[in-house]
């Protein structure tokens, strides 16, 4: 890298950046600044300021603590609950897109253009408009509240953004490769696992990131689709700011929400590079 | 279209069951997630025709439903919203994903941190975030009042309760949750310009405004579409970032369409008018989408001609 | 919990049973199990079902609660999804009119005979009782009861005011505003700005004005009435209301300024009973405030109804029914009420429970009291902003009317009463 002075420019740029930066950084300062004030302090005072005495209580209580009408074992249980809901679904919808997309883009065959078109579509349908046609599959099939039935909605949705993603990358891998592979006899699944797994990294990291994060944040059919004690953490987050006759648990949801989003915000911290990376690599084009 | 690989020659019986895995690979999910997307879409078509309230229900009431939600506040409101803050949101996140991505590419100590510091709003929860937003926005509580408390005291900042403003909050909130992904996209395109066309440019002795202008930016283009695009989507389907900030008010100033079906359908139990409203955002979709389609499509013949 | 206690409970559960033949059949066979969806929360309507709970196990019952995160819409997707699945739980929450609507997508428990053999009705407000049996049946339980129409005044803000005659009124409550702002009270009114907030305000208004045309009108959508000049003289007061109001509350829920009332930055609030629990929650003292009823022209109270309830849909499994027929007792119980509206701060719904032991707050003394009454001069009539007037789909574009015209000083009450009746006509 090359070595560069502090001209009067260059400073305007930090500081210009360190502004937009610290704005940015305003709502998640509200939210840590809340997860260490009382339930108390914030319905007497505000809802933004500074703790007066750390209410590191928040974090235990969220953790294990609060009730959620008979089972008072915080967000923890739910918090597994996401991750079994989320972490198959986003290997799953991530695996099946790339294998649709290496498929669409590499391999061609009779309709794929139209039956991209259409997955791709699903981007933007909606999602309050699926809720009562995924009630009926779901009953028809017997999944309706389990786990399994959200891993497979969040799968069969989540192919709409996989397949687009994958195939927008795929489509920059020089035929040449795969006619040469076919040529010493490699079928689908080989040149798949040798040619392009290997080179899938950058936008695998996209749509885990993509997937996890979506369906990680997910609510209104984990709601709806679960129950008791199966529901995914979105779930537990919101009955703890939804108590009409009560006083909202702003220090405990602040805390919960905090938790809530570690997984999350650590893929992103972790992943951020490769994303843009992965971007970089193709998925732009 | 042409087929790179060449399906011309039929593939033998024993070859089909050899290559059955792979077909089922392929077309199962495929076939699925289009099926799912036909088939949900053809229902609420149909619902939309019903009587439908609590339950979907079989009938007839012909263009009744789109009657009732066109000629309702609710939705002309939704409507005429969707329209400013889909193209004031779009145009304004594409241009600070863009001013972001330009500084992030000035070769910047703690590039890391920055990028992950703009593209953290992606990770949490819209209805999280909304609350945050509705607090920190609400002149009573937030930057007003931190304004006022530090002593300069006639500082407005109320767009949260002016019923003509408040859409631009939720602009604002869209902003700040989103543009870090039009960032990514751009900060993609920027360091995927070829250095040669940069070095040409320098030789030619292009100062740093000029090379963005000229050289740069232009190059910038498909990413554009594909962010405009992306962001669209955001804008048509925003509904938990509102139903938290503003839940459509003050009054019903900051109605958007998905917040309306959404209302339609579950919270006044009215399946047939939310699933006409559901159609109608579909047509607002179409009509977005068939121009890029069009567009993507007469490129691509470019290029194949070319 | 001692096993003589449970002993008794359950000796006592089988006695009222006896008087049921054919429950009490259903009961000794099986054990008795319910699978129940409620509204969920962290608070103390969450801690509330929870001792429901215990004592339904208590009484030897199998206790399957799924309670269902957020708001009511949350809710009825989950019942509706149920449903659909042709899986109804044997019991959820679900008020107002909405029972009747309800009621109709899928079959319900004839509750007839466990009420009567109760004595639940006589007991009743019978515009509520009304609701449960939407086609003569019982087929729901109304379990606990609150005021939407609760004055709460800050003991602070009166003495700045140099008053302390409780305003009976809404010339009264118009006066005591005034004297609040004289008196340096810079926002005489405390309210939120939800849409239920704004509701509750125009719904306190009418009905304090005249409870008849509220009736009329509000409950039984007469167009004469909707046209009326009280409909108008409401939309008034709420302006009245509003500019008394600090305009930067915006959407934000009441319980955001009640260090300002308390601390008589802002004077009056008008909300439900619940917010007395909030108050105290939030670590205020009881010295700090004072709940009265809502304001009335006639000088009698008026009684605006928001009552939680159980519907019970019908399920083929023995231990299911045998769960229905005892939460149906439990939920009747006036030792069931009495634990349940401690936790919550509501009051029963049982007009003969005796409020005076310890245990009870004075508001809710003044709640009961207030009912009572109300019921009396027939002035207890049912919430709109809490959806007990109309079903949800009404009671929404009516809101949409009454919150527009809060948040829009330029709408006249002559236009927002036309458009109030306008919204009434197409949604109908």
């Amino acid at each position: 890298m090359r070595d560069r002075t502090f001209a009067p420019s260059r400073i305007l740029i930090y500081l210009f950046v360190s502004l937009i930066a610290a704005a940015w950084l305003a709502p998640l300062a509200v939210v840590v600044l809340n997860s260490l004030r009382t339930n108390e302090e914030i319905a007497q005072g505000s809802m933004i300021g500074w703790p007066q005495h750390v209410a590191w209580g928040n974090y235990v209580a969220a953790w294990s603590g609060f009730c959620v009408a008979e089972t008072c074992a915080g967000i923890r249980p739910y918090m597994l609950n996401s991750a079994l809901v989320t972490i198959p679904a986003t290997v799953f919808s991530t695996l099946l897109g790339a294998v649709a997309g290496y498929a669409v883009s590499l391999w061609r065959f009779r309709g794929d253009s139209w039956i991209y078109g259409i997955v791709t579509l699903g981007i933007f349908l909606p999602q309050q408009m699926r809720l009562l046609p995924w009630t009926i599959v779901l009953r028809d099939t017997g999944l309706m509240n389990t786990l399994t039935g959200l891993v497979v909605i969040h799968t069969i949705q989540g192919l709409s953004f996989t397949t687009l993603f994958c195939r927008n990358y795929y489509v920059a891998i020089p035929q040449e490769l795969i006619r040469a592979a076919r040529i010493d006899g490699a079928g689908f699944f080989r040149i798949f696992w040798r040619i392009i797994l290997p080179l899938s990294p950058p936008i695998l990291v996209v749509t885990v990131i993509w997937q996890f994060t979506h369906i990680w944040n997910e609510f209104l059919y984990g709601v709806t689709f679960t129950t008791g004690q199966q529901q995914p953490v979105t779930a537990a987050l919101i009955a703890l700011s939804a108590a009409v006759a009560d006083i909202p648990q702003h220090g405990v949801q602040s805390a919960a929400v905090m938790i809530a989003a570690l997984p999350t915000l650590l893929i992103y911290l972790l992943g951020g590079r490769y994303f843009v990376r992965g971007l970089t690599a193709g998925a732009v084009k | 279209m042409t087929f790179a690989v060449s399906t011309a020659t039929r593939p033998a019986t024993s070859d089909m069951v050899r290559r059955l895995p792979e077909y089922l690979m392929i077309w199962v999910p495929l076939l699925l997630s289009a099926a799912h997307l036909i088939a949900f879409s053809l229902w609420t078509i149909w619902i939309s025709f019903t009587p439908s309230t609590l339950v979907p229900v079989s009938g007839w009431v012909g263009l009744r439903n789109y009657n009732v939600v066109i000629a309702s506040r609710n939705w002309q409101i939704a409507f005429d919203n969707l329209l400013l803050f889909g193209s004031a949101f779009v145009l304004l996140s594409l241009v600070t994903g863009l001013v972001l991505a330009i500084l992030l590419d000035q070769r910047i100590r703690g590039e890391n941190v920055l990028r992950s510091i703009f593209l953290y709003p992606l990770a949490v929860s819209f209805v999280v975030t909304g609350t945050v937003w509705s607090w920190l926005l609400n002149p009573g509580l937030g930057i007003q009042k931190l304004v006022h408390d530090l002593g300069w005291i006639s500082f407005r900042f109320d767009w949260l309760i002016d019923r003509d403003m408040a859409i631009w909050t939720i602009v604002i909130a869209a902003i700040w949750q989103s543009s870090g992904f039009a960032m990514a996209l751009f900060l993609a395109g920027l360091r995927s310009v070829d250095a040669d066309l940069i070095k040409a440019a320098q030789i030619d002795g292009a100062g740093p405004i000029r090379m963005y202008r000229r050289v740069i930016l232009p190059t910038l283009w498909p990413i554009t579409i594909t962010v405009i695009v992306i962001q669209l989507q955001f804008a048509i389907s925003t509904f938990d970032l509102v139903r938290a900030l503003t839940n459509g008010g003050p009054g019903i100033a900051t109605q958007l369409p998905a917040l309306v079906v959404y209302d339609l359908m579950f919270q006044r139990s009215l399946l047939g008018r939310g699933a006409a409203a559901a159609v109608l955002m579909l047509l607002i979709l179409l009509a977005v989408l068939l121009p890029y389609a069009a567009w993507r499509y007469v490129q691509r013949r470019r290029a194949i001609h070319a | 919990m001692p096993v003589t206690t449970t002993r008794r409970q359950l000796l006592a559960g089988s006695a009222a049973a006896l008087a049921l033949p054919a429950f009490a059949r259903a009961q000794s066979a099986v054990k008795p199990r319910l699978t129940a969806i409620s509204q969920w929360s962290a608070g103390s309507d969450g801690a509330a079902i929870t001792a429901l709970g215990k004592k339904f196990e208590e009484k030897g019952g199998v206790w399957q609660h799924s309670p269902v995160p957020g708001f009511t819409t949350e809710m009825m997707n989950k019942l509706r999804a149920q449903i659909i699945a042709g899986d109804p739980p044997a019991c959820s929450q679900l008020k107002g009119p909405e029972i009747a609507a309800w009621s109709k997508i899928a079959p319900t428990v004839d509750l007839d005979a466990v009420v009567a053999a109760a004595g639940y009705e006589k007991v009743v407000a019978p515009d509520l009782a009304k609701l449960h049996k939407p086609a003569g049946k019982w087929i729901a339980l109304p379990l606990q009861i609150y005021s939407t129409n609760m004055l709460f005044l800050s003991k602070r803000a009166m003495d700045k005011a140099k008053a302390d005659k409780i305003p009976v009124t809404w010339a009264d409550f118009n006066e005591l505003a005034e004297k609040m702002k004289a008196g340096g009270v810079a926002y005489p009114v405390a309210n939120g700005g939800t849409r239920p907030d704004d509701g509750q305000k125009f719904e306190a208004a009418l009905a304090g004005i005249s409870p008849t045309v509220y009736r009329t009108a509000i409950m039984n959508l007469d167009t004469k009435a909707l046209q009326g000049p009280e409909i108008k003289a409401a939309f008034a007061q709420v302006r009245k209301i509003a500019d008394w109001m600090d305009p930067n509350v915006g959407a934000q829920h009441f319980s955001t300024n009640l260090k300002r009332f308390i601390e008589a930055d802002m004077g009056m609030m008008i909300m439900g009973g619940w917010a007395q629990g909030v108050l105290r929650n939030a670590g205020f003292k009881f010295e700090d405030f004072i709940i009265a009823p809502g304001p009335s022209d006639n000088g009698k109270p008026v009684f605006l109804l928001n009552a939680d309830a159980f519907i019970f849909w019908q399920r083929k499994e023995a231990d299911l029914q045998a769960g229905q027929t005892l939460m149906a007792q439990l939920v009747m119980d006036p030792a069931i009420q009495t634990m349940y509206s401690q936790i919550t701060g509501s009051i029963p719904v049982r007009t003969d429970v005796d409020l005076s032991g310890e245990g009870w707050s004075d508001g809710q003394r003044r709640t009961a009291a207030a009912l009572k009454d109300a019921i009396a001069s027939n002035q207890a009539v049912l919430s709109l902003a809490h959806n007990m007037a109309q079903e949800n789909g009404l009671t929404a574009a009516m809101i949409d009317v009454i919150t527009e015209y809060v948040k829009n000083k330029t709408i006249k009450p002559e236009q927002a009463a036309t458009r109030l009746a306008e919204a009434v006509e197409s949604a109908r």
